[in-house]
């Protein structure tokens, strides 16, 4: 697994955007994942007591991606909880549906042991493309602060 | 003069800058720029574009319009205004902003800087107690399903029937605190539990708590500002800066969704998928307005919520009743919403996105109390460098749809400044200054440091001299809570 994120300093003045890349697009995902991690919080600083499985499934890769990074603002904001990582696998179906099953850890929001960063309030269609050049997977996310 | 756009860019006033719609394909009326020089030189490329986008939407009437403290947004620009016809036009959320009914809110006191002083640490460590904010938090308000509807449709009035807050406090909301038309049924069950929570929370980015001094040798207009309550020397207020949080943001996103499928049913393509839009007069267009009108509500309410724990820790710091402090709202008014209302062109659905609605002295929209001096606004600056309190003139209602700016503005991206300044340094810098912070996140406090945004004198300077707004006092910060 190769995956690799960056946040970007001239994107979204108020907001908060990244890029994220991988080998394929099951890594894009775990990068882009892990960027909405680390966007919260740092998830050195946050324990696993908190689960949560989640399965979702589209036929274009982009669309489903989008719906994954807003569910992890969603259970943030339903569960109060922050995030230490997310298992994420995706596999295409015969009838050519991506497949999403992730898991989700965290704990909940406790401000004197963890080290708490933005409140991301959604992810935003702004600049979002999710693309394969050259055989490496991008996608740039813009974080609605 | 070096302008960030190849469009041409025409001298209204030296206050007022139009692109004709012969600029951009589609344009359907001007876009006008409310700027110095100096301001207008400093806007980024996107708000250009982006008010020139707005022009080209289905209905839209007169001019897009953007704001002095304008940057680039998701479809509109912050600072944008635009109002479209009931019947022919459309409804954007857009152009109403993930952060709906986001707002400010003033509270005077009878308390000075030389009564505060003294007690200030106490006092923000119990408002940092009292008032939770920052990732995820929530208040300490309990509801069910049905409560958080009621919630919903009644807004601040929910809150003064609860205790959080006395009945004469909605004289002073826009609005009397409750949008009518809002429909907790047209709301997903997904934004109701990410709002359900979340009453009586500040939130996070530029949101913020701050305690205030009037700063005497800055009171421009001594009888505007006393008749409302702003009458003393180095007297203390407090302003709150948030919104509708999750709630709002899932309501927003559930139907740019939805629109996004709509638009192609009823013919529309827009310059930019974030402008998604739909007829105000469809299904999809009245039930976003009525989904709307809940976060609107709900924003009203969590305002409110706050209100009370503000007073209740004075009140625990001070050992008077609120009361007994004048701890009287000067105004609360919301800087992200659509509203209809009327001018010479008939019924418009105005959108305003970091946008201030401006009446001006007269208006029968007006309760009494506001009727002699124009409606307040609330202008937030930077927590460094302080905020104004503003007046609504004639001028706006016959020029602007009754909009003005709503703060300063960002000059610098989150990211750099976080690469600038450690958050460690600026509450530093602040407490070197006499201001006190306390912040859940210290990464979040160096991304609202003081060289991240305009100088928000130069903005209200622009919009006075345009005459959208009369300048009433210059509010400077003593101490703020941020997310």
């Amino acid at each position: 697994m190769a995956y690799t994120f960056q946040f970007l300093d001239d994107v979204a003045m108020a907001d908060l955007a990244f890029d994220a890349g991988g080998d394929s697009l099951q890594d894009v995902f775990q990068g882009a994942t892990n960027a909405v991690i680390e966007a919260l919080a740092n998830p050195e600083t946050i324990g696993s007591a908190w689960q949560q499985a989640i399965d979702r499934e589209d036929e274009d890769p982009a669309a489903l991606l989008f719906d994954w990074l807003s569910d992890l603002v969603y259970w943030k904001d339903a569960a109060c909880v922050v995030f230490s990582k997310s298992d994420v696998r995706l596999t295409q179906q015969e009838d050519g549906m991506w497949k999403l099953n992730a898991l989700l850890y965290g704990e909940p929001i406790n401000v004197s042991t963890q080290e708490l960063r933005a409140d991301v309030k959604g992810v935003t269609k702004h600049l979002y493309r999710l693309a394969c050049e050259g055989g490496r997977w991008t996608v740039r996310v813009v974080l609605d602060v | 003069m070096k302008l960030n756009t190849q469009m041409r860019v025409t001298r209204i006033s030296n206050e007022i800058w139009e692109i004709a719609p012969s600029e951009k394909a589609g344009m359907l009326v001007p876009a006008r720029i409310y700027a110095t020089p100096a301001i207008l030189e400093s806007m980024d490329s996107g708000v250009f574009e982006q008010v020139t986008n707005v022009a080209c939407l289905p209905g839209i009437r007169r001019y897009a319009l953007c704001m002095p403290d304008g940057h680039w947004g998701y479809g509109f620009p912050i600072g944008g205004v635009a109002a479209f016809d009931v019947r022919s036009g459309i409804i954007s959320p857009g152009g109403v902003g993930y952060d709906i009914n986001c707002g400010m809110r003033l509270i005077r006191t009878d308390l000075t800087h030389e009564d505060v002083q003294p007690h200030l640490e106490r006092l923000m460590t119990e408002l940092f107690r009292r008032v939770p904010a920052g990732v995820g938090a929530s208040g300490f308000v309990r509801l069910d399903r049905s409560s958080f509807e009621q919630v919903m449709t009644n807004g601040a009035r929910w809150c003064i029937e609860q205790g959080f807050g006395w009945h004469r406090d909605l004289e002073c909301i826009e609005e009397g605190g409750r949008i009518a038309g809002a429909d907790p049924s047209k709301v997903s069950d997904h934004a109701v539990s990410r709002g359900i929570n979340q009453l009586g929370t500040l939130g996070s980015g530029n949101h913020y708590l701050e305690v205030q001094v009037v700063a005497s040798d800055r009171v421009f207009d001594r009888d505007t500002a006393a008749a409302w309550g702003i009458t003393g020397h180095a007297q203390i207020v407090v302003m709150v800066h948030c919104g509708s949080r999750g709630f709002g943001h899932q309501v927003a996103g559930d139907y740019l969704k939805v629109f996004e499928k709509a638009m192609r049913r009823y013919g529309i393509s827009v310059k930019d998928q974030q402008l998604a839009c739909a007829p105000f007069q469809s299904v999809e267009g009245q039930d976003y307005f009525a989904a709307m009108n809940c976060a609107a509500n709900m924003a009203f309410a969590n305002r409110q919520v706050i209100t009370h724990q503000i007073r209740e820790a004075f009140a625990a710091v001070f050992g008077k009743s609120a009361e007994e402090m004048g701890m009287e709202l000067v105004y609360d008014v919301a800087h992200n919403i659509a509203k209809i209302e009327r001018y010479p062109e008939g019924e418009l659905v105005v959108h305003r996105k970091g946008a201030t609605r401006a009446l001006g002295p007269g208006s029968a929209d007006l309760p009494p109390r506001y009727r002699a001096t124009g409606q307040p606004v609330i202008c937030g600056g930077s927590m460094e460098t302080g905020s104004y309190l503003l007046v609504g003139t004639e001028g706006a209602v016959r020029d602007t749809f009754a909009s003005t700016m709503h703060g300063s503005g960002r000059t610098m991206s989150r990211a750099q400044a976080k690469k600038a300044i450690r958050g460690e340094q600026v509450q530093k810098q602040m407490r070197q200054h006499g201001i006190i912070v306390k912040a859940v996140s210290m990464s979040g406090l160096a991304e609202e440091a003081g060289f991240a945004y305009k100088n928000i004198s130069e903005v209200v300077e622009s919009v006075d001299r345009a005459g959208i707004t009369k300048t009433v006092a210059e509010l400077r910060p003593i101490g703020n809570i941020k997310g």
